[in-house]
């Protein structure tokens, strides 16, 4: 077979991304990945109230929506220098892991999985379970997956009054006072998706799977017992393995962190490194971890949609200025290539795991790498660490206590605001002058990943891990599916 | 036969989609059984390879596939300079695909303020405009005589995002074969003809003027932190969002998502006011007689309210 270029809108991911790759006899040699909609929110925002952020990012998308709001109320906090009250975090905390573990298990089980039930999958002996877990609307893990998760996200509207799309951080804590009854609703309902998540998603409970820490426990795991091997990540494991999804998608190998989840100055929770954060950051480059810096982040636009400038740009002196030229030059993307200290990094649950020192996750990438399978697991089990902390911290809030520090008016300055999206780090950074906005720069986890290529012409890491790909049928290239899919890409994020 | 149902997204944040996940009595899944609703294509849920969705939508534009309803997510796009370059699908802009498929469908549906009115970037230079309506002004992308092959306009149903409770209505409308009655911007009168502020739980505090002056207490939100309830139509405060409350009750001024201007061009968070008086007063009152109301119903307003005792 010769060289042939094939194109690939995709679904099943949050906005519009198309792939193309250059196959070569049977694998891929090269992969480019566009965001093919530029929705200019950089700009609109410009000239507007200072406090605008807080309702106009959240609808950059609608899935992540808390965390737009979570980088822009950060950013404002910088601005005026104010510090939200240790109760103001916990329950910002706590609203954005609620929104993390919803969208980590809708994304496994209603966007991922739902490959599994792909035509080429057809003759496996694996094909018939598949179908009666992932079919569209009608699998038994998709129908209570829906249920339960929107069970869950009552703990978001209790709080922050609806999900998505709600403002209730602001600079100085939140807007929210909860009483007692509603922190006890939180309570309720997480302790019911907790025991579902035990029950159907692992099998076991969540103290049973952090006995895991390398890959023969795994392995043991799930033969131990018939609820360990029905349960869905039970199913994972043993289809992801049997479809060889365990060696395919590796990527660069660079991840990244910008630590996420502040610590509350009182909290008996302890981050797992000397940070102020419970998800540390950090930067990993060929196995060492190093210390980040937000000055080494910048953006390049070479092969984006927006007008040509020299190497990559600080946010804080980075341009929107788009650049619409279809496909007449080696432009190709509204998404533009954020590099760290040149890298193109990789971010997500399986980033963050990593630099969190996740025994597990680290057995698995020394034994076989960093693949689709590792990739897709860390957003299954992050649930396992965040679920017993969120309930910590929700019975750690003192009802009718303070959330709120009011900064005043907001008149001048400049600040960022870094965080993690389910999908990874996102940050806003901000300049206001005459209380208003001047600059307003957002770099999303998707764009990360999503990344087209930068001014040296290296490959962002989806379009890098695609490399090397072999692909069965090019009529139905569903490696290609998984692969893109295992980033969790969220297309309108990226393409703010 | 089944009726079938096309989800287009455009210039959208996916949040309307999202928003069908969290559907109540009945979910979306029991609601698509009971109404006998086959979704033929949805961008995110849906599991088919390109190449089906491609031969899906030449056999609508053929006829040979029928449409009962399009549900359109998101503006329309039709920056840069009219050519809807920013928002494109396989090369071609996306606006093209929706002139193709509204001409096929039954019902247009606008799920949300975006596909309504524009909303995010209708002032912006992607040009993004509603439907059949652009902010206010009748017209949008479709033109203001715009007519489904069953002779309907497109049924906007506002919100940002449209809330799930809404749409599951609209869609059993449709397919029950119900009139649905319109205003002005042709939206369900059901849904679309009472206040964001009517069932606020600081409806007391609002009444004897008990306003609060910056965020985190129980007071009403009107005069100073730009609560736009009293001026924005929709359900949020009888419906309530995922079951349990609304931005207004927890303390979050309502922006006014559902207004054909959302996001209005002056700051949020701040009430426009002359002497302490906002500029625009709850929709269609009397000036006057407002301001005679309200300094007496301060003047009336209990310790309790005053003292911030009684619980919202
Ligand atoms: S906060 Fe807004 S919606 Fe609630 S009572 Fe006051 S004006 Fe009405």
């Amino acid at each position: 077979m010769s060289k042939m270029k094939i194109n690939i809108p995709l679904n099943r991911v949050e906005g519009d991304l198309e792939i193309s790759v250059d196959i070569d006899n049977g694998i891929v040699s090269d992969a480019w990945s566009s965001g093919t909609l530029y929705r200019g929110f950089e700009k609109i925002l410009l000239g507007r109230g200072a406090m605008d952020g807080l309702v106009i990012t959240p609808r950059i998308c609608g899935i992540c929506s808390t965390s737009h709001l979570t980088a822009a109320a950060k950013a404002l906090d910088a601005v005026v220098k104010v510090n939200p009250p240790p109760d103001a975090i916990r329950i910002r905390n706590i609203v954005q892991m609620t929104e993390h573990i919803q969208s980590d298990i809708r994304h496994a089980f209603l966007m991922f999985a739902v490959d599994f039930v792909n035509q080429a999958y057809k003759k496996s002996p694996l094909f018939e379970e598949a179908v009666r877990r992932y079919e569209p609307f009608k699998g038994e893990t998709v129908i209570q997956t829906i249920k339960e998760t929107k069970k869950l996200i009552e703990i978001i509207a209790i709080i922050g009054g609806q999900w998505p799309h709600s403002s209730y951080m602001v600079p100085g804590g939140i807007v929210s006072v909860p009483s007692a009854s509603d922190l006890l609703q939180c309570r309720l309902l997480l302790n019911q998706y907790r025991n579902w998540y035990e029950k159907r998603i692992i099998g076991c409970s969540l103290e049973r799977f952090k006995e895991i820490i390398s890959v023969a426990d795994l392995n043991a795991w799930l033969e131990e017992c018939n609820s360990h091997w029905e349960s869905d990540l039970g199913f994972y494991i043993r289809f992801t393995r049997a479809m060889g999804l365990d060696k395919i998608g590796r990527g660069h190998d660079f991840l990244l962190s910008y630590g996420s989840l502040d610590l509350p100055s009182d909290t008996k929770i302890k981050g797992s490194k000397d940070q102020n954060f419970l998800i540390p950051s950090g930067f990993i480059n060929n196995k060492s971890i190093d210390e980040f810096n937000s000055s080494k982040i910048t953006e390049h636009v070479a092969y984006s949609w927006y007008m040509d400038h020299e190497g990559g740009k600080h946010p804080f002196d980075g341009e929107t200025k788009p650049y619409a030229t279809g496909n007449e030059s080696r432009k190709y993307s509204w998404s533009k290539a954020p590099r760290y200290d040149g890298f193109a990094a990789e971010t997500g649950p399986l980033a963050e795991m990593v630099i969190s020192g996740n025994k597990l996750i680290d057995d698995l990438i020394t034994c076989k790498g960093i693949s689709v399978f590792v990739r897709e697991l860390a957003r299954i089990i992050r649930s396992i660490e965040l679920i017993p902390i969120i309930e910590t911290w929700i019975s750690e809030v003192s009802c009718n206590g303070n959330f709120y520090k009011s900064p005043g008016e907001i008149i001048e300055g400049e600040g960022y605001g870094l965080t993690h999206a389910s999908r990874g780090a996102l940050g806003h950074w901000v300049k206001i002058k005459d209380g208003k906005i001047l600059h307003y720069q957002i770099i999303t986890p998707t764009a990360w990943n999503a990344s087209p290529r930068d001014s040296d012409g290296i490959r962002g890491p989806i379009e890098e891990a695609l490399v090397g790909t072999p692909v069965q049928d090019i009529s139905n290239p569903i490696e290609v599916g998984h692969i893109v899919r295992s980033f969790d890409v969220c297309l309108v994020c990226t393409v703010h | 036969m089944s009726r079938t149902i096309y989800w287009l997204q455009c210039g959208a944040c996916g949040g309307d989609s999202m928003g069908l996940l969290s559907m109540e009595s009945p979910d979306i899944l029991e609601l698509l059984k009971l109404l006998d609703i086959e979704i033929l294509w949805h961008p995110s849920l849906s599991n088919a390879k390109a190449s089906f969705h491609r031969s899906l939508l030449e056999a609508i534009f053929s006829g040979e596939q029928s449409l009962d309803i399009l549900c359109v997510e998101g503006s329309v796009i039709r920056g840069p300079g009219g050519t809807g370059m920013y928002d494109t699908f396989e090369g071609k802009p996306k606006k093209d695909l929706v002139g193709g498929l509204v001409k096929h469908a039954k019902a247009v549906v606008a799920v949300g303020t975006c596909a309504s009115f524009g909303g995010i970037g209708s002032d912006g230079e992607i040009e993004a405009t509603g439907l059949q309506f652009l902010k206010r002004n009748k017209g949008g992308f479709l033109g203001a005589e715009f007519k489904t092959t069953s002779g309907l306009p497109v049924i906007n149903l506002p919100g940002c995002p449209c809330h799930y409770d809404v749409l599951a209505g609209i869609l059993s409308s449709v397919c029950y074969g119900m009139p649905i009655p319109l205003n002005q911007y042709n939206s369900p009168l059901e849904w679309y003809n009472m206040l964001i502020h009517q069932g606020c739980v600081r409806n007391e505090y609002h009444e004897y003027r008990v306003e609060e002056p910056d965020f985190g207490d129980k007071g009403c939100l009107f005069f100073h932190m730009g609560c736009r309830g009293p001026l924005s139509y929709g359900p949020c405060n009888k419906l309530l969002w995922n079951k349990r409350s609304s931005k207004t009750r927890i303390g979050v001024p309502c922006v006014g998502c559902t207004s054909p201007d959302f996001p209005q061009n002056y700051p949020f968070f701040k009430t426009r006011n002359i002497a302490g008086i906002p500029i625009e007063l709850p929709d269609g009152i009397d000036r006057a007689h407002y301001l005679a109301y309200k300094s007496m119903a301060a003047a009336a307003a209990p310790e309790r309210l005053k003292k911030r005792q009684t619980n919202i």
